[in-house]
């Protein structure tokens, strides 16, 4: 398996829209640097191409690509699911490139091998822990200001919490807003059941309820 | 960029729920992605805080797809009075 190179849009589309999760290197010719993160790209493609598919595409070319997924410099790289854009490196970070391939082809073939279904994924994720927090990033990072007061104010509780970082994952990220019949994130669950969003966690906290709330 | 404003929000909200009082107020810059809402309803008398929340993000589930960021505060008439008076 090699990098593919994309020539035309509807060749992207089809790409990026395959079973397998595709690892999208936007380049430019005159960039050095996107020479080294092709040869990286390469090297993933011998040892993970039978789980994950890479390719290449000229961000000047596709600029309307580009704009969509707002490329700022090149080298980047933008990993996709099933048409989404699940996860990205910007710049020459051959660490990063290569540790986030290897975790998605790692949960490309558990899920494979398991069988599960989406469902029983999102079962298993929300009973992991008696206070599960689905959030955008992590509680030492929140890549979202609702998420941040949501950390803020749980820590104070001093309860013990997992975390899941949404943005990690489409698929958990759109199947758990169906799945709660939710719309937004961050949300708390409480052995397994949906406590609510930050404005839940407010009120609760204004009244009182919180910490006989969180420990269910 | 969203295509929603306060007062489209507040006059849908209004007629949903038969509210004796809707407050919407648009933290974006007028951007349309940000807003945090007021309701005070009898539809919400006897339900849970977080039914109340469901009812509101079902009565909006098309606009808060490009709605970035929805806060909401939901009370029962007899509610809202008592938090007037802690004013």
């Amino acid at each position: 398996m090699a990098v593919l190179t994309v020539e035309n849009s509807e060749e992207y589309q089809k790409y990026i829209s395959a079973d397998k999760t595709t690892v999208a290197l936007f380049s430019a010719s005159w960039a050095e640097q996107c020479a080294q993160v092709n040869d990286v790209l390469n090297e993933l493609a011998n040892i993970l191409g039978d789980k994950l598919q890479f390719i290449t595409l000229d961000a000047e070319k596709f600029s309307e690509i580009s704009m969509k997924h707002q490329i700022e410099a090149v080298p980047t790289v933008i990993f996709f699911n099933k048409g989404s854009a699940v996860d990205r490196v910007d710049g020459v970070d051959i660490a990063a490139i290569s540790s986030k391939s290897k975790k998605l082809a790692e949960s490309a073939s558990s899920a494979a091998a398991t069988g599960q279904t989406l469902e029983d994924r999102l079962k298993n994720l929300i009973n992991k822990a008696p206070l599960m927090i689905f959030m955008k990033g992590d509680r030492n990072a929140p890549r979202c200001g609702f998420s941040k007061q949501l950390i803020a104010i749980v820590n104070e509780t001093k309860l013990p919490y997992e975390t899941f970082d949404i943005l990690s994952d489409e698929e958990v990220r759109q199947g758990l807003k169906t799945y709660s019949d939710w719309p937004t994130y961050p949300q708390v669950y409480v052995k397994g059941e949906l406590i609510g969003g930050l404005d839940i966690i407010k009120e609760l906290l204004a009244n009182n309820e919180l910490e006989s709330s969180l420990k269910g | 960029m969203s295509k929603y404003d306060a007062k489209y929000l507040e006059d849908k909200l209004r007629a949903r729920f038969d509210a004796s009082h809707v407050e919407v107020s648009d933290d974006s810059d007028g951007c349309g992605g940000k807003f945090s809402v007021i309701i005070v309803s009898k539809a919400f008398v006897g339900q849970t805080l977080l039914q109340k929340h469901r009812l509101v993000n079902q009565s909006l589930a098309e606009e808060l797809k490009s709605i970035h960021a929805f806060s909401q505060k939901t009370y029962t008439p007899e509610e809202w009075e008592k938090v007037q008076q802690q004013k």
